[in-house]
């Protein structure tokens, strides 16, 4: 069986262009959130998410195409191309032997915003005559096709916030299978728009305050969004190439509860990373640090700590677990891919990142988590957790790669 | 009724009619005692009664807040009632 190499990772992010700066930031527990205030909106009521920085946004539309491309877009070829730079490819590493895979929950956002609004003040208003091809899912799986050539099989993966960790699973499979020699995977969201902003404040999931996942005292979740790449390729031919290899992509698991479409079930959620763990061949003791999905609501923290409990059983108490959630923001479909980059610098450089805004263990849960700062853990493999509404599950599992 | 907790009782009968609307429940059936069980409240219908909330009173709660811990109505209206009272969720 071909082992899947992880050769680049891009990521765009709140915490800024790079990612390098995303991996700082969740090291160090430095928080992205920013004050967010939409003008459209005088009833909002949520004031913070983990926006990207209006100067990195505009660096990143200095190589978009604005006219043709919503922002969700522009973000997604940022991170794609700092992953394919630093995965040293050029024209002959596309091609038909590459595929993409890009994930999202929402689309273009902010194109749909503006232009529904315009619609329904006027109808005779001139609405963008790109909405379309602007907004649907697959808008920035197709340009990131077309900016490298890649002309294998592209798609996008909607599963809200297991889109992104689906993606760079199935991403996986396809070049474990042979089905691709390397494959662009990963997430892109950009949904802090007016409208959208407001129908996630109804949903009342957020937090008013503070992101704090697994704490006691958590009250919601905080919105991101934001763009993550990496490039997967067969070990063979990144070792042809001499490219770097930062890691292994070893596992993969994925279930779906069909249940409840909102609430979780802590018995999918514990199936998925069983399966991503024995998909690796490694046995739960062998993973050393989770970046859990975290999200800060309790439903989620009440099903995922239950969820772990049955995967790590005793074990779980000495596991380095944390959310990094309240720093890069929830940003929904680009979260796994961010996430998992996360993950592998955490397994490279052999630190947990904390769970900052830590108040101390919810005793309902009974799990204590990185808190607050990081540290270091032992172990070769770490991995990372995506489950989403619709009952989606995902893991997947990292692993050093000793050649 | 009886005075549901603490809140006051203004509040509260306010509190309960929202319940009572946006839960879909006989409002004659309310009491502080009654156990939320017994009402078969589903958690769509705490995200609407909290919508409610938020545009009577302009607080915002999330759906976050202890009320994995109310057993009855009494429980819930005094912890959406504190909430209110305390300003602590974000305003508009």
């Amino acid at each position: 069986m071909r082992r899947v190499v992880v050769t680049g990772t891009g990521a765009f992010t709140a915490c800024g262009l790079g990612a390098d700066r995303l991996w700082t930031a969740a090291r160090d527990g430095v928080s992205a959130a920013r004050t967010i205030e939409f003008p459209e909106n005088p009833r909002q009521m949520v004031k913070r998410a983990a926006m990207l920085a209006p100067e990195d946004m505009e660096a990143a539309w200095k190589r978009g195409n604005p006219r043709m491309q919503d922002r969700i877009t522009a973000a997604a070829l940022a991170a794609a191309r700092e992953a394919v730079a630093q995965a040293g490819l050029g024209e002959a590493g596309f091609g038909a032997r590459c595929g993409v895979v890009v994930g999202s929950g929402y689309g273009g956002a902010d194109t749909n915003d503006r232009n529904m609004r315009l619609f329904a003040l006027d109808p005779a208003a001139r609405v963008d005559p790109m909405c379309i091809p602007k907004i649907m899912t697959n808008a920035a799986a197709s340009w990131t096709a077309m900016e490298f050539g890649v002309t294998g099989p592209t798609l996008c993966i909607s599963t809200a916030c297991a889109s992104a960790t689906q993606s760079i699973g199935l991403a996986m499979q396809m070049v474990r299978a042979g089905i691709v020699e390397r494959c662009i995977a990963g997430g892109a969201e950009a949904l802090l728009a007016a409208a959208v902003f407001r129908a996630w404040e109804v949903l009342r999931v957020m937090t008013p305050t503070l992101c704090r996942p697994f704490s006691q005292g958590r009250d919601g979740m905080m919105l991101g969004e934001g763009a993550a790449m990496l490039v997967l390729e067969t070990e063979e031919a990144a070792l042809a190439r001499g490219a770097p290899i930062l890691a292994e992509i070893a596992g993969y698991g994925t279930t779906s509860d069909a249940g409840d479409l909102l609430r979780p079930d802590p018995a999918g959620a514990a199936a998925a990373m069983a399966a991503a763990i024995a998909d690796a061949g490694l046995a739960p003791s062998d993973i050393g640090y989770v970046n859990a999905h975290g999200t800060g609501t309790v439903a989620n923290e009440q099903s995922e700590t239950e969820a772990l409990r049955r995967v790590f059983g005793q074990d779980l108490a000495g596991l380095a677990v944390s959310s990094t959630k309240p720093i890069h923001g929830h940003a929904l479909g680009a979260v796994g891919a961010i996430e998992m980059i996360v993950a592998i610098n955490a397994l490279r450089e052999r630190i947990a990142p904390p769970t900052i805004n830590f108040l101390g263990v919810d005793d309902k849960l009974g799990i204590d988590p990185v808190g607050n700062v990081a540290r270091p853990f032992s172990g070769d493999a770490v991995m990372s957790n995506s489950f989403a509404f619709g009952g989606i599950n995902a893991s997947l599992v990292a692993r050093r790669y000793a050649g | 009724m009886t005075d549901p907790g603490d809140a006051k009782p203004d509040l509260a009968r306010q509190l309960i009619e929202i319940l009572a609307a946006e839960a879909m429940v006989d409002i004659d059936k309310l009491t502080p005692e009654t156990p939320l069980e017994d009402l078969d409240i589903q958690s769509a219908d705490y995200v609407m009664i909290l919508m409610a909330v938020e545009e009577k009173f302009g607080t915002y709660i999330s759906v976050d807040t202890d009320f994995a811990d109310a057993k009855t109505v009494g429980d819930l209206i005094r912890i959406v009632a504190s909430r209110i009272e305390a300003g602590t969720g974000a305003t508009a």
